[in-house]
Formats: C-alpha cells, sequence, structure tokens
C-alpha cells in the first residue's frame, strides 16, 4: 500500500505510512498466540487506535482473554484484569480512599481501571452497580473519589468480555451501556487446523510469555494522534449518517443507532483507514466496520426475531449487511478543482 | 432487471410504454411509400398500441415481468384474431383451429401480394395481416428492451425495421423528416427512461420514510443526456446518408434497372419495371438474336393469368425438376390440324440479369444453357433455379403456330372454358361498370368468341385509344388493376400494361379465358449480317407486354391490342377470314408497326439529364452502400472512441484525471467481458484483480495505483490527489498496462466483440450510483 506525498503535511503523511506497518507487525504479532482470528484482531487493535472501547462477546474458552492480553503485551501499554462478579464493589473497580495513619491523610489507593488497557472478564456478571462504575470511567475516562478527579492516563481501552449463553445470575448489559462500546466482535470457534496447532503450542508453556513488545505507549500515542488527523470526506460523512438513519427506520429494528453510534463508526473508520496507511477514509471502511460497531447497539422488533432463537446476533448482523448492500455507495467529492 | 434499476411505479411503466408506442408509431410511418392510403398505419398503430399498453395494464395488475410478453403475445393473437379472423373464432377474440388456417391462407397469400404487387401496394387484408402481425411482434420486442431488460437504447433494433425496408424497395427511400421524428421519439424515450429511473429511486427511498440525502443520489443527468445526444447524432447523420444514397442503391443493385438490367428480380409488379424500363430515356441492351429463316417472334419472358382485381400475379406453381429444356412440353389446347412449323434461332443475352429466360412461346427445345433452366408446366415459359440469363448463349426451336380464322371460329367459348384452369377465366365480383359495358358493347353482334376478341383489338386499336408511357406516371397508374383500367378506358392513354391487361379483362368479361405475357417485341436489325440474315437487336425499350388468349383446338394464341407497338399477328386482323392479304387496321398508330419503336416520351431529354448520372456508376453506388452500412456498424465504436479519447483528454487536462482514467479502466473491463460489479473503486478492484490478467504484478501494481489514485480523487483531503504532469502521465501508463493485461486475457473473438460493440456504452457501472453487489474493504 503506497500513498503519494501529501502537500498537507509531510510528518502526518509519514507517520500514517509507519501506522500501517506498526499495525500490520501488532494484527500479525498477536496472530502468533491466537491463531486465524485475523478479523477479531484488527477490530481490536482498530479500537484501540480509535480510542474506543470494545466488547468480545463469546462462549468461554474461545481466548477472548488471550486477544486481549495479547494485544496489550504487543502494544506495550499497562494492562489490568477485573474478574466481575456479583459482589465486586464499585471501589473494587475505581479504587478507595484509605486513611493514612502516618500523614493522617486520606490517600486514595488506584483500582484496577487505572491502566492502559483494562480486562473486563465478564462484564455481566457484576451488579449494575458496579456494572455503572465501570462504563462511567470508559465514558469520562477519569475516576472521582470524594471529590477529588483522577484522570485516567492515556491510552485508555477496556476490553470487555461477555458470555452471551450463560444467562442465569448475570446482569446482561443494558442498551444504554451496550452503546458506550465503540465495537463488539465475536471470536467463533478456531479452524480445526489452528485449534490443532493451538495444542502443540501450548503443550508446555503459555505463548504469552513469548510475546514480543512491538509499540512503545510513546509510539501508540502518537498513532493514535495520526488517527486523528486522518481526513474524512464530505461524502462519507454523508454515507455514515445514512447507515445510521436507515438502522432508525429499518422495518426489522426496533432500536436503530445513536448519533454516538455515527460518531463511533467514522472514529473507527478512521483507524482502519489509517491501519491500511491512507490518511483518509474510503466508504469501504465504513463498510467493514459496520457490523462490529453498529450490530450491538441495534435491536430488533419480536416479530423479526420470532423466527429466531434467543440469541438475535447472526440476525442483526444480517441485517445490517443487508442495510450496507442496500445504501448507495457515494461517488465521490462533489468538489472538483 | 438491471442491478442499477430501480423498481418503477405503474404510472412510471405507463410513461415508458406510451414512448415506446411513440416510437413504434413514428417508425411505422417510414413504411408510407410502399403502401397506399393510410388505414395500414391507423391498423398498426391500433395494434402496437394493444400490445404496448396491453402489457403496460398487465404489469399495473402486478402480472411478473417476465410472464408479460407472453401475454403480450397472446393479446397480440387475440387482436389479429379480432381483425381478420373474427368469422371463424369463438366470442371473436378466442382463435380456433380454422382461424389458424385463415392466417396461414392469409401468410402465403402476403408472401405472394409481397413478392408481386408494386408500389405504393394496395392494402389486400393478407398485406395489412402481415402488416399487422410485423408491428405486433415487433411491439413486443420493443417491449420486451424496454421494459423487461430495461436497456431503451436496445429500441432502436426494432425501430430500424420498418426504417430500412423503403429503402430496398422504393426508389427515394424514407423522407428526412420521417428519419428526424423518429430519432426524436427515440430520444424522448431514452429522455423518459432516464427521468422514471431517477425518480424511482428518490421515490423508493422515500417510501422507506428515509430523509433522501441527495449528494450521492444526484444522477450524472447532464453527461447521460450528453451520450444519447452523441449516439443519436450519428445516428441521424449515418441514416441521413443511408436515406441520400437508397435511390442510387435500390435503382442499380435491387430493382435492376440500372446498368445491370436486372429484371423482375426483386418481386415488385412485373408491370413496374416494365413501364420504369420503357421510360427510360436511353435503350439498354437486352440480348441478339439471328433467325436464319428471317422469323421475328416475341420473346415471352414470363406470364401472368391471375386477376386478383387489383393486381395481376404469376400463380405460385413449383418448379418441376423434371422439366428440363432438352425437350420443352406441347403447347397446351394445340390440336394436330392446326399448321405448325419449327425455327431454330440463335440467342446471345447480352447484358440482362433475370432469372426468365426470353423464349418464343411455344418452343419446342432450348441447346446449349449454362445452369438449370426448367419450363412451366402451363405457360411453357422457363426459368432458372440457380443462375441467370447474363452471359447465355442458346438455341431454341420456335413452334409457329398457324391457325386458320376458320379453326378459331369455330372454337367453342364452352369448350374453352371446359379445358383450362378457372382462374384463367376469373374476374373479382365487384368491377367498375364501365368494364362490363364495354366489354357488353364489344360483345354484341359478334358471333364466336374469336370475333368478339378481334373487336375488342380492334377497339383498343382504333384512333381513339393514344400510345403514351408519359400520362399514367403518377398516381400509381402502373399497373394493371380495375381502377387503372376504368380510368384507361375513359381517357384512352396509356402503354402496353394498359392495353394488354384492358383486353385480358374484356375478354375474361366475355368468357374467352385470358392472360398477358412479358417479355420483348421483336427487336431491331442490326447493319451485322451472318450468312445474309440481319442480327435481330433487342433492348430494354422493346419490353412489351400483350394478352394471349385461348381457343380450344388451338390453344393460346396472342393478340396485339397496343398500338404502335410490335406487330399484329395475321389470324387476328379484322376480315382477315374474308380477305387473307389484307393489311392492317386503319389506325395511325398501325404504321409504325415494322419497327415496333413508338416515340415514346417527349420528355425523354430531360428524364434523361435526371437519369444519366446515375446509368454508369454501379460500383460507386455499391461503394456508398458499403460504406453506409460500414458507418451504420461502426457507430458503437466510433462512440467508443470518442468517448476514450475523451477520457485521455480528461486524463491529461481536465479536473478529475483520476476519475477519468478509472471510468476508462472500468469501462474497458466491461467491454472486455471482464464482470464488473457496481460499487466502490475498492470492490471493482479486488473483483477484477482476481482475472488472470492480473496475477501479473506490474499489471496489479497498476491496477491498484489506478484505484489508489481514483479513492484519493474522490475522498482524499486534497480532492483531485495529484494533479501535476508527472501525476498524470502515470496515470496514462498504467491505464495502459492495465489495458494490455487485459486485452492479453481475453480471446480474440472478445477484443473483437469489444471494439465493435462496446458494452460499456449501455452497461454504465463506475459512475452512476448504485447498489453494490459486495461491501467490504
Amino acid at each position: 500500500m503506497t500513498t503519494a506525498p501529501d502537500a498537507a503535511g509531510e510528518a502526518s503523511a509519514m507517520l500514517i505510512d509507519e501506522v500501517g506497518s506498526l499495525a500490520a507487525r501488532v494484527v500479525g504479532n498477536v496472530e502468533t498466540v491466537i491463531a486465524g482470528k485475523r478479523e477479531a484482531i484488527t477490530a481490536a487493535l482498530t479500537v484501540v487506535l480509535a480510542e474506543g472501547h470494545l466488547l468480545i462477546e463469546d462462549v468461554p474458552g474461545v481466548g477472548k482473554t488471550m486477544l486481549a492480553k495479547a494485544l496489550a503485551r504487543s502494544l506495550g501499554s499497562s494492562i489490568s484484569r477485573i474478574q466481575f462478579t456479583p459482589d465486586l464493589l464499585p471501589s473494587d473497580v475505581t479504587g478507595v480512599s484509605v486513611f493514612d495513619q502516618a500523614s493522617r491523610r486520606f490517600e486514595f489507593k488506584r483500582g484496577p481501571v487505572f491502566a492502559n488497557i483494562v480486562i473486563g472478564d465478564e462484564i455481566n456478571r457484576a451488579s449494575p452497580k458496579t456494572q455503572a462504575a465501570l462504563l462511567e470511567c470508559m465514558e469520562e475516562r477519569q475516576v472521582t473519589a470524594d471529590g477529588t478527579t483522577y484522570l485516567l492516563e492515556l491510552p485508555f481501552t477496556v476490553i470487555a468480555t461477555q458470555n452471551p449463553v450463560e444467562m442465569e445470575g448475570t446482569y446482561p448489559l443494558p442498551e444504554a451501556q451496550r452503546d458506550r462500546f465503540m465495537a463488539r466482535v465475536s471470536m467463533g470457534y478456531p479452524a480445526s487446523a489452528d485449534e490443532l496447532a493451538m495444542l502443540s503450542t501450548r503443550e508446555t508453556s503459555s505463548p504469552l510469555d513469548r510475546l514480543e513488545q512491538v509499540v512503545e505507549v510513546e509510539q501508540l500515542r502518537r498513532m493514535i494522534a495520526a488517527v486523528q488527523h486522518v481526513f474524512t470526506s464530505q461524502p462519507v460523512k454523508e454515507y455514515a449518517v445514512e447507515l445510521a438513519r436507515a438502522t432508525r427506520d429499518d422495518r426489522q429494528l426496533r432500536l436503530g443507532a445513536s448519533p454516538r453510534a455515527t460518531l463511533q463508526l467514522i472514529r473507527a473508520a478512521k483507524a482502519h483507514a489509517a491501519m491500511h496507511g491512507r490518511d483518509f477514509v474510503l466508504p469501504d471502511d465504513v463498510d467493514a466496520l459496520a457490523v462490529p460497531v453498529l450490530a450491538h447497539r441495534l435491536v430488533p422488533t419480536s416479530r423479526a426475531v420470532g423466527t429466531h432463537d434467543r440469541d438475535s446476533g447472526p440476525l442483526i448482523d444480517a441485517i445490517v449487511r443487508r442495510i450496507v448492500a442496500d445504501t448507495p455507495v457515494p461517488v465521490g467529492s462533489a468538489r472538483r478543482n | 432487471m438491471h442491478p442499477d434499476q430501480a423498481t418503477l411505479s405503474s404510472g412510471q411503466r405507463l410513461a415508458l410504454s406510451a414512448a415506446s408506442f411513440l416510437l413504434m408509431a413514428t417508425s411505422i410511418m417510414a413504411l408510407g411509400p410502399l403502401i397506399a392510403g393510410s388505414g395500414w398505419w391507423w391498423l398498426c398503430a391500433f395494434v402496437a398500441a394493444g400490445v404496448l399498453f396491453g402489457g403496460a395494464g398487465l404489469r399495473a395488475l402486478r402480472v411478473r415481468g417476465g410472464l408479460v410478453p407472453v401475454l403480450e403475445a397472446v393479446l397480440l393473437l387475440m387482436l389479429l384474431t379480432l381483425l381478420f379472423g373474427a368469422s371463424t373464432s369463438l366470442l371473436l377474440l378466442i382463435p380456433m383451429p380454422d382461424t389458424f388456417a385463415l392466417f396461414g391462407e392469409l401468410i402465403t397469400g402476403a408472401q405472394r401480394t409481397i413478392a408481386q404487387q408494386s408500389v405504393p401496394a394496395v392494402t389486400v387484408p393478407a398485406l395489412s395481416f402481415a402488416l399487422a402481425l410485423g408491428v405486433g411482434v415487433l411491439s413486443i420486442l420493443l417491449d420486451v428492451l424496454v421494459q423487461v431488460a430495461r436497456r431503451p437504447a436496445f429500441a432502436a433494433v426494432p425501430v430500424i425495421v420498418p426504417l430500412l425496408i423503403p429503402g430496398f424497395i422504393v426508389e427515394s427511400g424514407i423522407g428526412l423528416p420521417i428519419v428526424v421524428v423518429v430519432a426524436a421519439s427515440y430520444l424522448l424515450l431514452l429522455r423518459v427512461d432516464v427521468r422514471v429511473n431517477r425518480r424511482a429511486r428518490i421515490e423508493q427511498r422515500r417510501d422507506d420514510g428515509i430523509a433522501t440525502v441527495t449528494a450521492p443520489l444526484r444522477v450524472p443527468v447532464a453527461s447521460t443526456l450528453g451520450a444519447s445526444l452523441g449516439v443519436a447524432a450519428v445516428g441521424i447523420l449515418a441514416a441521413s446518408m443511408l436515406a441520400v444514397s437508397t435511390p442510387s442503391i435500390s435503382t442499380s443493385l435491387l430493382l435492376g434497372t440500372g446498368s445491370q438490367s436486372t429484371l423482375f428480380a426483386r418481386g415488385v409488379s412485373p408491370f413496374i419495371d416494365l413501364g420504369r424500363d420503357l421510360r427510360r430515356p436511353e435503350a439498354r441492351p437486352a440480348f441478339r438474336y439471328l433467325a436464319r429463316d428471317g422469323d421475328r417472334p416475341y420473346f415471352t419472358l414470363l406470364t401472368l393469368d391471375r386477376f386478383e382485381g387489383d393486381v395481376w400475379s404469376v400463380a405460385d406453381r413449383p418448379v418441376d425438376g423434371d422439366n428440363t429444356v432438352d425437350e420443352l412440353g406441347s403447347p397446351a389446347g394445340l390440336g394436330p390440324d392446326v399448321a405448325t412449323s419449327e425455327h431454330p434461332i440463335d440467342v446471345l443475352v447480352n447484358e440482362v440479369r433475370t432469372t426468365w429466360l426470353p423464349v418464343p412461346y411455344p418452343s419446342t427445345r432450348i441447346d446449349g444453357l449454362q445452369g438449370s433452366w426448367f419450363w412451366d408446366d402451363e405457360s411453357l415459359t422457363v426459368r432458372s433455379a440457380d443462375t441467370n440469363t447474363a452471359g447465355q448463349r442458346y438455341e431454341v426451336t420456335r413452334l409457329a403456330v398457324e391457325p386458320t380464322v376458320e379453326q378459331l371460329r369455330s372454337a367453342g367459348a364452352a369448350a374453352a372454358a371446359a379445358q383450362v384452369d378457372a382462374r384463367y377465366l376469373e374476374l373479382p365480383e365487384e368491377m367498375p361498370e364501365i368494364i362490363g359495358t364495354t366489354a357488353a358493347n364489344l360483345a354484341a353482334g359478334t358471333g364466336s368468341s374469336y370475333d368478339t376478341a378481334v373487336a375488342i383489338q380492334a377497339y383498343l386499336r382504333s384512333p381513339d385509344f393514344d400510345y403514351s408511357t408519359e400520362a399514367p406516371v403518377d398516381g400509381g397508374y402502373d399497373g394493371g388493376g380495375f381502377e387503372v383500367i376504368a380510368s384507361f378506358l375513359e381517357q384512352k392513354q396509356g402503354y402496353c400494361v394498359h392495353f394488354a391487361s384492358t383486353m385480358a379483362v374484356l375478354a375474361r368479361e366475355a368468357g374467352i379465358p385470358s392472360r398477358i405475357s412479358i417479355g420483348y417485341t421483336s427487336g431491331t436489325p442490326t447493319t451485322d449480317r451472318v450468312d445474309g440474315v440481319q442480327r435481330v437487336q433487342v433492348d430494354s425499350h422493346d419490353l412489351h407486354a400483350w394478352p394471349e388468349l385461348y381457343f380450344s383446338g388451338v390453344g393460346w394464341v396472342p393478340f396485339e391490342p397496343t398500338p404502335g407497338r410490335g406487330s399484329v399477328p395475321e389470324y387476328s386482323r379484322p376480315g382477315a377470314g374474308q380477305s387473307p392479304t389484307s393489311v392492317l387496321p386503319t389506325g395511325p398508330a398501325s404504321t409504325a408497326v415494322p419497327t415496333g419503336r413508338p416515340d415514346l416520351d417527349p420528355d425523354r431529354g430531360l428524364a434523361g439529364q435526371a437519369g444519366d448520372p446515375l446509368s454508369n456508376s454501379a460500383p460507386m453506388q455499391a461503394g456508398v452502400l458499403l460504406l453506409g452500412v460500414v458507418l451504420l456498424l461502426s457507430i458503437p465504436a466510433i462512440v467508443r472512441a470518442l468517448q476514450r479519447a475523451g477520457r485521455r483528454r480528461r486524463i491529461i487536462r481536465g479536473g478529475a484525471p483520476a476519475d477519468a482514467a478509472w471510468q476508462e479502466f472500468a469501462a474497458t473491463a466491461i467491454d472486455l467481458g471482464i464482470g464488473v460489479p457496481a460499487g466502490t473503486p475498492r470492490a471493482v478492484a479486488s473483483a477484477v484483480a482476481a482475472r488472470p490478467a492480473f496475477h501479473e504484478a506490474e499489471a496489479r501494481a497498476a491496477m491498484l495505483r489506478l484505484r489508489d489514485a481514483v479513492e484519493r480523487s474522490r475522498f482524499g483531503p486534497d480532492g483531485a490527489g495529484r494533479s501535476d504532469l508527472e501525476a498524470r502521465a502515470g496515470l496514462l501508463r498504467d491505464l495502459g498496462a492495465v489495458r494490455r493485461a487485459m486485452l492479453r486475457d481475453v480471446t480474440a473473438r472478445d477484443r473483437a466483440a469489444a471494439t465493435l460493440l462496446p458494452r460499456s456504452l449501455v452497461e454504465r457501472v463506475a459512475r452512476v450510483p448504485g447498489v453494490r453487489a459486495g461491501g467490504g474493504a
């Protein structure tokens, strides 16, 4: 993938190329641990670069946590992991003020949320109150305790996992809270060959131990900055708006995409473009991300679900794909110079 | 339906049907020069309206798209039943087996009438049926192209049929105004289609309650209209060229009245050709003959025996393969006691080109012919199945029949009627009164059929009648129909066709079987002598028509009612029985008999000036025809080449070079039959990259560079992207590399198809926003 040198700014263009190659190396690196899941890995990295949060929804044991850990290690960022349980308290997530006998003052003990990448395992097992605390951190990127506000270190990405099958004793994320995740991916079972290969590599030790760090945190920040400078043309923006509108008016959907969804779709598309070494967004970037970014926010009508079983995921994915196929692709910039 | 096309409402479909109908109705106007009157146009328009609007109605009833043409065919059948076979049908509309039998007869009749009628043709029911059927079928085709295939540009195909026919038949071809009107209707149809499509797409989105985002929806109307106008302009130009050149084409190559001297080849009425040839200012040599004993007979080409009120024609008889010319059959009805004598004649045909051989009637044998020639059982005319007369040299043995007046007079009318086929006496029931009264007057007081015949001939040769090839020219007077005969009997002016057909009809009215022979009079002796005998030259001014009447015991006997032409047979002179030596009857014209060369046309000089430029230019006319055809066939290639040149210009100088390059790439791929999905450049590129042409790294890289350039141009931060000279040159280079790779990838046939019939002209994908075949980056 090549881009022509750009009159707009030499530095930005150089960085875009670098973003592309670094991203490819990160994806390749993570792939050594989780074989055959390039799509999920790419989506996860896209979310990190777009400063969003990722929801991984799948059955246990397919490598959700492994993906999050491998990604964090590759990116050289600090990582913490919270195993959500029904009795987990909000302060177990955000941190707690403790009275220091020596200094005779309350001192704030930072919780696990103070990390670049926070893995929230089985987020649906926590009580709504705890979930809300985490989600507030995700949105505000800060923690407020006892009147003091502590900013979270950037980059900050929550990778939450959720088990869609086990329903007893869980508190599934309500629509409003699912909306805060930029994207949702499913891992899916590995192909037989990949599974076989996994058996031989993991026999003795965890592959994570051998995983190299590809990017420094400082580099990651520059990558994120480069993503922010990716150009989005008017037709592409209109296209994203059009897709969102289509979900709101679709007969099979009860709840369509929110304006936040549109915003995040464009952000994710910018990251996607940058990862491919491009400093502008294509409708194809939007297309590629429509399902991971939009699907988890949509609620099908009961009639549409009627024919499916309880798991409406595949149904909504199909609806989104249909909407994408039915929406005319923009021809291009009206500008002619 | 094309993926680009939105679903249309019934109102929009109706608009398309109306535009199609307008196009059909205007294009059949082009047949005007061929057919008399205007009633046929209303009939055709009615059928076209029935089919096209019937189809629209069916669609309004939500009949499935593919089923509509089938139902339209059923509708056409019902319409035809109503119009032509109501008496044999059930409830006027439902055809029964008898109806189909009737249709079969009508089709056979139509073939006959098309082959034998003159232009403008009289609309006999069979011809009306053929017209209605043809227009109905063309309308269904038009409907399929416009409504089912949604390719209105191809509507030109069915419409070109009525536009082309006149050029092949009549001298003047079609008028330019009609071409312009048809072209305008065609443009209107294209315009309606574009508008309807755009509206449908917008409305469809409104139906879903989605606020319309107009920017990506904007149909490039200007460019679509521009392309349509371009195609139409080239089409009109080519059609005008064809229209202008058709007179010469039809004269020389198709009707055979040019220097090639083709006769009766195209099946237009023989009478018409005969009239035209007689009016030709310069005589064209037909053939020379040498009769050692000085015999100077008439030469018959063909014999017309069927009279249907409007036209004389040849009864359809298949060629009998046993009738080879080494021995001809014996003449019908010739009794043993009639005196006969044989005269050998050497004939050398120089220029005349026809499938009918000039032979005297009757002849006994012909030697020396090239090719297969067969004689007809009844008329003893000789026809070739595989060759023509040009350059033939043969010896024909003529059997001179010399009946006495007594033999002829003793022949009974009843006996004659019993011996010949009924069609030799057949007259339509309704005929102008003047024919009946004239026949009755002439037959009154005559004792026998023979005397009646002599009286008719004498009447027509009387000074009251003038020979003229000029007077009757306008108003379709070139013919032998009832109307023509009636006005001839009133005006008493005409030429051999009128005299012959009038005598034949009067004879039938008087109960004498009759037919008309067409051929040559005996010609003009030349100075060329062989063994002291003059060679005789026969040319186009010797073309002639004369009646032959049947008398029992004698057979077919020629008469000569035309004053100033040919020679009057001995037996047919009034008073021949009383004084066999008496010369011709009274009448100033009869003095011209020895040469048989009447003064044809006072305005011959003028006509000559008009006619001359065409006379010796057959190769040039063939060239013009060829050029016209080549031009017509190469219209798509020319339009495509212009388009390519325009895009190259845009790459070099235009505002959006990458866009132009990408459009050209997609168009080339479509031309070559490489499937290009509608969609973003990325989708197109990934689909095309799978082709073997792009397995090669260089071509693939070039294609990807084109893709990147167009993406940057359309969606990039700096709009058009790099448009410096180097970038433009790079685009051209990449485009060339990609094109070469694709050309290598396909067969020679695909390449030829891409050049001659570029599909991209009708399949617009690259710029029109459409629904994607498959998304994804």
